[in-house]
């Protein structure tokens, strides 16, 4: 357990800033959704000018824009974004955070076994983005209710926001296996956007394509907003898919963090 | 019994040599020098003795536990002080000593009062802000504050000035009176000879040799310099004792092992203007053990 608390206060300050950014991102969707939502018209024509593909790639949905679940689903594909940038960055600074401070040899030659390390970092890490969800969802119910223009169903608002937790656990497991097997990761914040920005855009690439198959490619594509505002839930394949990856990367880094060599500096 | 026991322990780097065939033992309550040039393997025995690295063929075991398979087990009783300290920066020396002590299921507060009091460590500073020196000492106490069995030290005294590393042995010492042993690695020649009960000699990955100190001493070597008022005859001095005689211009250089009083009677009996005789370095000494294996 010391492990864990020891992380979790390492954690913190990043936890805080990451949440707050979060909430900011929303609030500055959000606050124009009034003024959207008034020239509805207008601005459902200025966008129907625009080509289909494109509005396909950046998550348009002209059905359901002017509702405000529909408006906050444009704005999550952002706020997920952000959100996997901080779960990769935790994912990504578990194993190779200790060997960049050089405190490996601390940490490994206490009596502890590499299996119990690694437990604890990844919890504190779960714990990490837990806070920052559960806070989030709490601004977002605010944040929509102050500025909705009709009621809206809250467990809906829970699902949609749901789903970036969901993403945030697919990136905070390749995360960390990326950082077992890459021998010394220089720089945390590089390895992390690089890869969560080219599964972005891998996500907008399948979304213009159409084909469903190619959705499996990035975790951005796993839940589709669109399909939840219709049927209030997830889409199984895509929730097996996810959980699948984050199993196999979680005992894949188990296993390789357990039998590797940590060097001398 | 014995506390640690090496046996044929082997470790590649992929092709590379790290260490190969190591066999040596270390007892109960003794003082082992670990002595050998930078990048004999030194690190790479002890990495592997903790299981910070896994060995590519051999075994090791401390307590009489195999080192890999009982690892958390066995680490409970053992501190390490690695060559360089690093420490999670953003912490105050206190945080990193409880946090330290939080892995041991004991009390170790009146410890590292004790010990920060005899390295004289402020413990309310935080790491960031130490010098190098001062690192070191965090990483001294650390590595005692539970009171182990076993403390292995990997070149403890770089950074510490010359009266830390005084007070420094007469910690070590006194914990080895309480019945700690040690594993003191350092290509330091004199602070091993002054601490250590026997030392191993590793050079290129191999163990050249495990001898008592007291036959070290007994076998003293000493580096002669002798400057004469002619050319001396190189034939002169070589007797059964001397190693790398050279000759150059007046200045005849040696290194001498064995009966003091033979060669300084040699010495006493031709005309020199100067003469120096000094420890050898570690190098020197490996060179005589390199010359005599071929």
């Amino acid at each position: 357990m010391n492990i864990f608390f020891h992380e979790l206060k390492a954690y913190r300050k990043s936890t805080i800033i990451w949440t707050v950014s979060l909430i900011l991102v929303t609030l500055l969707f959000m606050s124009m959704f009034p003024a959207f939502a008034r020239d509805a018209e207008e601005f459902k024509k200025l966008l129907e000018g625009y080509p289909e593909g494109v509005r396909k790639a950046i998550g348009l949905n002209l059905e359901n824009l002017f509702s405000i679940l529909g408006f906050y689903c444009y704005a999550l594909s952002f706020i997920t974004l952000c959100g996997a940038i901080q779960a990769m960055n935790l994912g990504t600074s578990i194993v190779s955070k200790e060997v960049r401070e050089k405190t490996a040899d601390f940490l490994l030659t206490k009596p502890v076994t590499r299996t119990t390390i690694v437990t604890s970092k990844l919890l504190a890490a779960f714990s990490s983005l837990v806070i920052t969800n559960i806070v989030y969802i709490a601004a977002a119910a605010i944040i929509a209710s102050q500025v909705k223009t009709e009621d809206f169903s809250l467990k809906l608002l829970i699902l949609l926001s749901l789903t970036v937790f969901f993403i945030q656990l697919i990136f905070l497991a390749l995360g960390i296996i990326l950082s077992v097997v890459v021998p010394k990761i220089k720089s945390v914040l590089t390895v992390s956007l690089s890869t969560v920005f080219a599964f972005y855009f891998l996500g907008m690439l399948s979304a213009t394509s159409g084909e469903e198959g190619k959705r499996y490619l990035s975790p951005f594509k796993y839940f589709d907003t669109a399909y939840i505002l219709k049927h209030s839930a997830y889409e199984t394949s895509f929730m097996i898919t996810g959980l699948i990856v984050i199993v196999v990367a979680i005992c894949a880094s188990y296993f390789v963090y357990t039998k590797k060599d940590i060097h001398a500096v | 019994m014995n506390v640690i026991e090496i046996n044929n322990l082997t470790k590649m780097y992929g092709k590379s040599r790290g260490i190969t065939d190591i066999s040596f033992h270390v007892e109960e309550g003794e003082i082992f020098g670990f002595i050998g040039p930078n990048g004999a393997g030194k690190s790479t025995t002890i990495r592997t003795l903790l299981s910070l690295i896994y060995p590519t063929s051999g075994s090791a075991t401390i307590f009489g536990k195999d080192c890999v398979k009982f690892a958390p087990e066995i680490k409970r009783e053992i501190g390490y002080l690695p060559s360089e300290v690093f420490y999670y920066d953003n912490m105050k020396v206190k945080d990193l000593l409880n946090y330290s002590a939080s892995f041991y299921k004991k009390d170790c507060r009146k410890r590292i009062k004790e010990l920060a009091e005899i390295m004289n460590l402020d413990l309310n500073k935080k790491i960031d802000d130490l010098s190098l020196g001062n690192k070191k000492k965090v990483g001294i106490v650390q590595g005692l504050l539970h009171e182990p069995k076993l403390i292995i030290l990997d070149e403890p005294t770089s950074g510490l000035d010359p009266l830390m590393q005084q007070k420094f042995f007469e910690l070590l010492e006194e914990e080895n009176k309480k019945g700690a042993t040690f594993l003191f690695s350092s290509h330091i020649l004199s602070e091993v000879q002054r601490l250590c009960n026997r030392v191993a000699i590793i050079k290129e990955g191999k163990i050249v040799t495990v001898e008592k100190i007291s036959t070290l001493k007994e076998n003293t070597y000493k580096k002669f310099k002798v400057e004469t008022k002619v050319q001396q005859d190189p034939e002169y001095f070589n007797i059964s004792g001397v190693n790398n005689l050279t000759v150059k211009d007046h200045v005849t250089s040696f290194i001498f092992k064995g009966n003091i009083n033979t060669i300084m009677k040699k010495i006493a009996d031709i005309e020199i203007t100067n003469l120096w005789i000094e420890e050898p370095d570690l190098e020197e000494i490996f060179l005589h053990y390199y010359e005599k294996e071929a």
